[in-house]
């Protein structure tokens, strides 16, 4: 089973996880995922506020942790698109994401991701995307 | 396409850094100034190209540190989305100007192709119909040519425009 040491490997190993600094966790409700806030994150200097493309990119690589997670293989899914509203400004500060699988089909994922700060009731940010599959291993 | 002629019309440095008569920053000067008073465009290279009423155009530059897939050499698609992002804010403002606030609402972006191996990617958006409250806003992203993008996306954003603005 994909278990945290996994994800933060996978993490590690891609240059845009590491320079977004994100950090996976696993608990009994699947993959947390943790972004620590930074002033190159900051989108909004008047607000202040994070980036809605950094917030985007965060719940993308939410999105796919818990792919990898549930599909329990560390070989990359490919994006094919991806909606993101956001709900209201993300403050300067610690920010989780969680994802839930929807389907799994043979060839394409359908995966919703939702972003918070203070309050996982009242999040930031929400996404739905769809990934292409690795090729099933032999 | 959007953003087909407008790719290096414009230099990057000719901006008078200082507000007009009235206090209010001229499309313009907000333009150039977009990229540079944004940190995380800056942390990602971002490098403005171009702008005019409606349309804005930035160019991510490859770098090692953005690619997705370890070894790949492409450039993460989060990358991209936070370009194209930026590209529509860009757009806006060159459309009606930094008092309109505009905050992203949503964005739908297709990845229609992974971009080249070691290829920079520009993106281009078009705000083609903004309201008091809200501006519509299509965007494409391509590597070596507008005509191939490897990124199409539809936006709308909030402005906080004041009256006859």
């Amino acid at each position: 089973m994909t278990d945290a040491a996994d994800l933060n490997h996978l993490l590690a190993s891609s240059p845009f996880g590491r320079f977004m600094a994100i950090e996976a966790r696993v608990d009994e409700r699947g993959v947390l995922v943790v972004l620590p806030p930074r002033d190159s994150l900051i989108g909004n200097t008047m607000l202040p506020a994070l980036h809605g493309g950094a917030i985007a990119a965060f719940l993308e690589i939410a999105c796919l942790m818990q792919l990898a997670y549930e599909t329990d293989t560390i070989a990359p899914a490919r994006t094919i698109d991806f909606s993101v509203e956001y709900l209201r400004p993300g403050r300067p500060e610690i920010t989780y994401a969680r994802a839930k699988v929807r389907r799994i089909g043979r060839r394409v994922a359908t995966v919703h991701g939702e972003a918070w700060q203070r309050d996982e009731a009242t999040p930031v940010c929400l996404v739905q995307c769809h990934f292409r599959l690795p090729a099933a291993a032999p | 396409m959007a953003g087909d002629n407008e790719t290096g019309e414009r230099e990057n440095n000719r901006a008078v850094f200082a507000p007009g008569r009235e206090g209010e920053w001229s499309a313009e000067q907000i333009a150039l100034m977009m990229v540079p008073a944004t940190p995380y465009s800056v942390a990602l290279g971002f490098r403005y190209v171009s702008s005019s009423p409606g349309r804005g155009s930035i160019l991510l530059p490859w770098r090692e540190d953005l690619v997705g897939a370890a070894g790949s050499g492409i450039l993460a698609p989060g990358a991209v989305t936070a370009l194209i992002d930026q590209t529509c804010g860009l757009a806006i403002m060159a459309y009606v100007g930094n008092l309109a606030q505009p905050a992203t609402l949503d964005l739908r972006i297709d990845h229609l192709r992974p971009a080249r191996p070691g290829a920079s990617v520009t993106a281009a958006a078009h705000c083609y119909k903004a309201t008091r409250t809200i501006a519509f806003l299509r965007s494409e992203a391509w590597d070596d040519s507008p005509d191939d993008p490897v990124a199409t996306a539809q936006a709308a954003f909030t402005l906080n425009r004041r009256e006859g603005a």
